[in-house]
């Protein structure tokens, strides 16, 4: 087996990888502040799918005009969501639980009576390949992983210089403490979930032309940022991203030896190893 | 996961309320058939009633203050355990339902044992990550001997059981429900039992603080794993019944979806009690059936019902009456 082969393998695990990561950084955001795991996560990455479908697939919206679009769109549904339901259950891990699979399954019925049950193709925005040292990778790949890494240091440096971002990572520490500090926990908690949703929009309309747009497209992604969320472990942004990288690679490597079914037991036994060794995840907090 | 109320009852009262509980379920689960015989209805019974097996075992787990996502592998265990011990090992359906109990008690050992290293969400997410390791097992390994994503065919009904020189069949739906409702009885009487012993007591202060417990001297890891043990021991019960009287199994029938719905029923009753789950499986369900006449909206209304039930009684159905009384005493209104 030649090198360039090895390397082709795990550039095309990284590709999908990085929108994964998306979905995850948004999960664990929403975890860090509120303390509550959203399992309608994957429901407003659907949301972001459909809006794609359209502003870009309908209405001929330019692509990264409707991709800030979608990001918006959803994060605004994400605030609302928060306002009306998720406020009131910070830190009931349980309540939580039954409330969002709630949210879930409200939000897959609207979608299949609103857009129906079939799929929606989005057509892609770029066409053909790149040729460079012996690989091959489509444009389209190329420009949906650079995105979504262009949106990860975006997220990265909010987080770390702006002082929204900072009063998140206070109520994340401590809320108690950060409230004592003239943190707004509410407005933190609000913005918070709102642009955890926004990440999920983002993943969303950046695979809707990977993907078709359909109600329950939802899923795949979320079990794939679980499993990066359980790697790299929870809250943790950096944790996050090294958790999407091995996924991508042992998903990359894994499909050149064997089957997809094999495959995807074999993500989950990473998961389970992982956690063995390191019980809160590779980067999780004591 | 959650500050519970307190500790239900104090070890020394008499045990008349559990007890007159127990009575309560006996009598309603006898009445039923005297009721209707109709099998829409006593299909819809039967799976209750193992639902309550599942869902009172998994509300033991809760009660040590875990939700253990991989419940639902522990039944798929025992079902597929039987089932094989049955058509290829050939022995009778009493004696396999047993040895597939004991079969998923043992295989939780380890899974639980390595499981329990971790807690909060982490524990969540690894018992996740087992249940689904288990049912792509089931269905992508060994195709010859489970089924793989055809299903597994062909398993007979329970044998038949001598009885004072009569013979017991269970083919009907009446004879598998009183099959049923005999297993759940019995299942319910120990874990009621356990409930008020100091098993309970000692699980419902680890429940409300595991620190605590642990100073004070209690190995709240035992304490976890024996409940984990029983609570899987009744699965794999629960399991061998389900293959026995459903003849076919496949693997998503212990996948994520059916989980889930164990932990709503679970859940919205309230974990609190050992009640609560009693109250959740049997509204829930019967909720549910009477929402299937929505067809398109079953879902959009059902998920709406969960939103609305969490918010308004975040400690469950069966501590609601409690809630209001308390309300009432107080004069407040009820508005949020």
């Amino acid at each position: 087996m030649s090198i360039d082969l090895l390397v082709q393998a795990l550039l095309n695990g990284f590709g999908l990888a990085m929108v994964y990561v998306l979905v995850a950084l948004g999960l664990t955001l929403i975890f860090s502040i509120l303390e509550i795991i959203n399992f309608a996560h994957g429901e407003f990455y659907m949301l972001g799918g459909y809006v794609t479908y359209y502003a870009f697939a309908v209405f001929g919206l330019n692509y990264f005009a409707t991709l800030g679009f979608a990001i918006l769109a959803v994060g605004l549904a994400g605030v609302v969501a928060e306002r009306l339901i998720f406020r009131y259950l910070r830190g009931k891990t349980l309540n939580a639980f039954i409330v969002s699979l709630g949210l879930l399954w409200v939000m897959q019925a609207s979608a299949q009576l609103s857009f129906g049950v079939l799929d929606k193709p989005v057509p892609s925005a770029f066409s053909g390949i790149v040729r460079a040292f012996g690989l091959v990778i489509s444009v389209e790949r190329l420009v949906v992983s650079l995105s979504a890494i262009v949106l990860i240091a975006a997220l990265y440096l909010f987080l770390r210089w702006s002082r929204p971002g900072r009063a998140m990572r206070a109520v994340a520490q401590d809320a108690d403490a950060a409230a004592l500090q003239g943190v707004d926990i509410e407005l933190v908690s609000a913005l918070g979930f709102g642009i955890g949703c926004a990440l999920a929009g983002g993943a969303g309309g950046l695979l809707a032309p990977v993907f078709a747009v359909s109600p329950a497209m939802g899923a795949l992604p979320v079990v794939k940022a679980f499993i990066i969320i359980i790697i790299g472990g929870m809250g943790s942004l950096p944790g996050a991203v090294v958790g999407g990288l091995l996924l991508g690679s042992v998903e990359g490597l894994g499909s050149l030896f064997m089957g997809s079914a094999a495959v995807s037991v074999l993500g989950f036994l990473v998961v389970i190893l992982a956690l063995l060794v390191r019980p809160r995840g590779l980067f999780g907090g004591a | 996961m959650e500050p519970s109320r307190g500790l239900s009852a104090p070890p020394g009262r008499a045990l008349s309320a559990p007890i007159a509980g127990l009575a309560l379920l006996a009598a309603g689960v006898v009445a039923l058939p005297q009721l209707t015989r109709d099998s829409y209805y006593l299909d819809v019974a039967t799976t209750i009633l193992m639902n309550l097996a599942l869902t009172m075992s998994l509300r033991l787990q809760v009660s040590t203050g875990q939700l253990n996502m991989a419940h639902i592998s522990f039944m798929g265990i025992g079902a597929y355990a039987s089932a094989l011990l049955v058509t290829r090992v050939g022995i009778s359906f009493w004696a396999a339902l047993p040895i597939a109990a004991v079969v998923a008690a043992l295989l939780a050992f380890p899974i639980g044992g390595l499981a329990l290293r971790v807690t909060g969400p982490y524990y969540f997410l690894i018992t996740f990550a087992f249940s689904e390791v288990v049912r792509l097992f089931f269905n992508n390994f060994f195709v010859d001997l489970f089924g793989g994503p055809s299903g597994l065919v062909g398993i007979p009904k329970p044998s038949a059981l001598p009885w004072f020189g009569r013979a017991l069949t269970f083919t009907t739906k009446l004879e598998l429900y009183t099959l049923m409702a005999a297993l759940l009885l019995v299942t319910a009487a120990v874990l009621v039992r356990l409930e008020h012993s100091r098993f309970g007591l000692v699980a419902s202060a680890i429940r409300q603080g595991d620190l605590l417990a642990e100073t004070l001297g209690v190995n709240v890891f035992r304490y976890k794993l024996t409940a984990y043990v029983v609570g899987s021991l009744v699965a794999g019960v629960a399991g061998a019944f389900f293959a026995h009287s459903h003849q076919v199994l496949h693997s998503s029938d212990f996948g994520l979806e059916p989980m889930v719905l164990l932990v709503v029923f679970t859940v919205i009753g309230g974990t609190g009690s050992v009640w609560g789950p009693v109250a959740g499986t049997v509204l829930m369900t019967i909720a549910g059936e009477l929402l299937r006449e929505l067809h398109h909206y079953e879902s959009l209304v059902f998920g709406a019902v969960l939103i609305l039930t969490m918010l308004w009684a975040p400690d469950g159905l069966v501590a609601l009456p409690g809630k209001l009384a308390r309300r009432r005493r107080a004069g407040v209104s009820l508005a949020p």
